[in-house]
């Protein structure tokens, strides 16, 4: 189980080829697997009886004809990169955080308790310290798993998998108990104070300031996985754990720390989208980001530096899926089988694609 | 000592989903196909059993189309890992995705998107004859549906086939050693191929018994971890049948307490009670992941032509 689970794209190709060759080789899959799921979805949703190409437009054109539509895409863009990294970095270890949704949710509740009972604290100290219980509470959540994983040797799929269902009693107990708002008309907690707010950036509508922090986040995350030492240990233990921990590589320990890491901005995510877009933590708030980090995280094959551009897309996607499902009628689910349908032809594209490399060389 | 049958008959009634996923599980993981879609499979199943049952007014047909597409998904799973080897985490998940998005897909294409929920008509209870007049006995193990004496059956099946045939034997060295099995000519692809077809099908049967024995109704939640907490279960169970019998009826236990606890107006926050199974599993995995022997190449492809695996 511990062979490294993605084609390693930052490997350099054979010297003789030429950039224009290896670019191509590089985004073949990509345009292959893209046009494959649009096409096989096409025929379903022909099938079904709408119109494809209104359906397409729909879902590509949604977030750039309006500044609402730019800004609420940016807006699902935020939570979207941060849980594909929480994803990808210990995935770099072969180690799979599929609790990147408890994750979201506890650091959410944590962020809302603080920015609840702190209500009347200004901004300059009230949002450090919610951003700061979110990233927290997140570390502590995935750090469940992590010491479980550690120390008892419990699979970590299974673990993560489970702290959500965990999570969204937690959520619930602190909405319906401790902080309920029944005026709120769903089951979510009060309003955090404004201190909690994130400032908004442009607009209107303009965009939650907590956007510069995911952006920061992944610039370190590039950085640090590409150019540092810790970086390296993290990329060498997951590429092939016994000749790193021969080499006096801890693996394990960085397995351990790499989901801690994951888990923290599971929990930053929660804490933006309370300071952010709800004031609150909301059951349901963790919508399909989940199963959506994965796919983001996949499809762009671990690499923090694509899961920006990856999450961008597939933010539009989203974006443009509930407004194909007011105008044109197709359900949003079927864009959750697009993006499935990349994912999977991606794999399929890697094959050929390797297939063919052998019959060149 | 009512209480008690009562309680039994609804803790076995709760197994069978419990039973059949775990069983596909451990039927792939057998021979080193390891799948983590169950969760998405067992919507799918539940899904197409009730639409289908909603749509013929046959829950047998709601069933047997509900394991269909679970096999496709199986097979999908092993062909995609045996002959293409892939790999089988990122292969499973994104099964998993297609499978979720299906399965929603087709709820909201068939009923609509409307405030209505549709009513099928749940499995009547097949009491058998003398037997089910047995005080206690008769009530906690002989009235039910039938799915429950099947997933009984093939719990058996299962056992005597792999630990008491050659067949069997074959199979699971598949999952120990393929190198070893390939060289005394046991199909190692053919093994992996028909072992994954079938744990997609049971996965999905174990989906379609949510809607069509417990609610009656499909919602997008209604498998609720069971998925996950079925490869808790295998591991749990040592990918042995009678060990995962055994785990099942606990999984099936802690919900019906969990659910009684709740009934009673016990007075602890209902969040509590909500989260003894998945927390009750994660100290059970501690101690099943010391003791558990788990299939030598569980999760791992194989290449014939390779040298060093």
């Amino acid at each position: 189980m511990s062979a490294p689970v993605l084609t390693d794209t930052d490997a350099p190709a054979p010297a003789t080829e030429r950039p224009a060759v290896r670019l191509l080789r590089g985004l073949l899959p990509y345009v292959l697997a893209l046009v494959l799921a649009f096409a096989v979805s096409g025929v379903v949703i022909a099938a079904l009886g709408y119109d494809v190409v209104e359906a397409y437009r729909t879902i590509v054109t949604t977030s750039f004809r309006t500044g609402f539509g730019f800004t609420e895409t940016l807006t699902k863009w935020v939570p979207l990169t941060l849980l594909a990294l929480g994803f990808t970095i210990p995935l770099a270890v072969g180690r799979f955080n599929i609790g990147g949704e408890g994750q979201l949710l506890v650091g959410a509740t944590a962020a809302a308790g603080v920015g609840i009972v702190y209500a009347d604290l200004p901004t300059a100290v009230l949002l450090p310290l919610v951003v700061l219980a979110g990233v927290l509470s997140g570390a502590v959540w995935a750090g469940i798993a992590a010491f479980l994983m550690g120390r008892f040797r419990v699979n970590e799929i299974l673990s993560t998998v489970l702290l959500n269902f965990v999570s969204f009693q937690v959520l619930d107990y602190a909405a319906t108990e401790v902080w309920s708002d029944p005026a709120a008309g769903v089951a979510a907690t009060q309003r955090v104070g404004e201190g909690a707010e994130l400032p908004v950036l442009g607009g209107p509508p303009g965009v939650h300031a907590g956007i510069l922090l995911a952006l920061l986040v992944a610039a370190v995350t590039t950085v640090v996985t590409r150019r540092t030492a810790a970086g390296f240990e993290l990329r060498a233990a997951g590429a092939n754990p016994r000749a790193a921990a021969i080499n006096g590589i801890r693996v394990e320990k960085v397995a351990v720390v790499a989901l801690v890491v994951g888990g923290a901005l599971g929990g930053l995510a929660g804490a933006l989208e309370v300071g952010g877009v709800h004031g609150r933590a909301i059951e349901g708030m963790q919508s399909n980001f989940l199963l959506l980090g994965i796919i983001i995280g996949l499809i762009a094959r671990g690499s923090a530096l694509w899961v920006p551009v990856v999450a961008f897309g597939i933010a539009i996607l989203e974006v443009g899926a509930s407004s194909m499902q007011r105008t044109v009628g197709v359900p949003a689910e079927m864009v959750l089988i697009i993006e499935a349908l990349i994912l999977i032809f991606l794999l399929l594209s890697d094959v050929i694609a390797g297939r063919l490399a052998r019959r060149v060389t | 000592m009512t209480e008690f049958a009562a309680l039994a008959q609804l803790t076995v009634v709760a197994m069978v989903p419990y039973l059949l996923a775990s069983l596909g599980t451990m039927l792939g993981g057998l021979t080193g196909v390891f799948s983590v879609s169950q969760e998405g499979v067992m919507l799918l199943g539940a899904a197409i059993g009730f639409l289908v049952s909603y749509g013929t007014g046959s829950t047998t047909i709601g069933i047997l189309l509900a394991a269909g597409t679970g096999a496709v998904f199986g097979a999908a799973l092993g062909w995609a890992t045996t002959v293409l080897r892939l790999d089988q985490f990122v292969v499973g998940l994104a099964l998993f995705f297609a499978a979720t998005g299906l399965a929603g897909l087709l709820y909201r294409i068939v009923i609509g998107q409307g405030a209505t929920t549709p009513r099928v008509d749940t499995l009547p209870r097949l009491e058998i004859p003398l037997l089910s007049d047995v005080p206690v006995l008769g009530t906690a193990l002989f009235s039910h549906n039938v799915l429950v004496y099947l997933a009984a059956l093939l719990a058996v099946a299962a056992w005597f086939f792999l630990y008491r045939t050659r067949a069997g034997l074959d199979l699971r060295s598949v999952g120990e050693n393929p190198k070893a099995a390939d060289s005394l000519g046991i199909p190692v692809v053919r093994n992996r191929l028909w072992t994954a077809t079938v744990g997609g099908a049971l996965m999905a049967v174990a989906g379609a018994y949510l809607p069509l024995v417990y609610t009656g109704t499909y919602t997008d939640s209604i498998v609720g971890g069971r998925g996950w907490l079925a490869i808790a279960l295998t591991f749990f169970g040592g990918w042995r049948p009678q060990f995962i019998v055994l785990g099942a009826l606990f999984f099936a236990a802690m919900d019906v307490v969990a659910l009684r606890a709740e009934v009673a107006g016990i007075d602890i926050p209902s969040q509590v009670l909500l989260v003894v199974p998945y927390v009750a599993t994660l100290l059970v995995m501690v101690f099943a992941f010391r003791w558990a022997k788990v299939p030598e190449f569980l999760g791992r492809n194989y290449d014939r032509e390779s040298r060093t695996a």
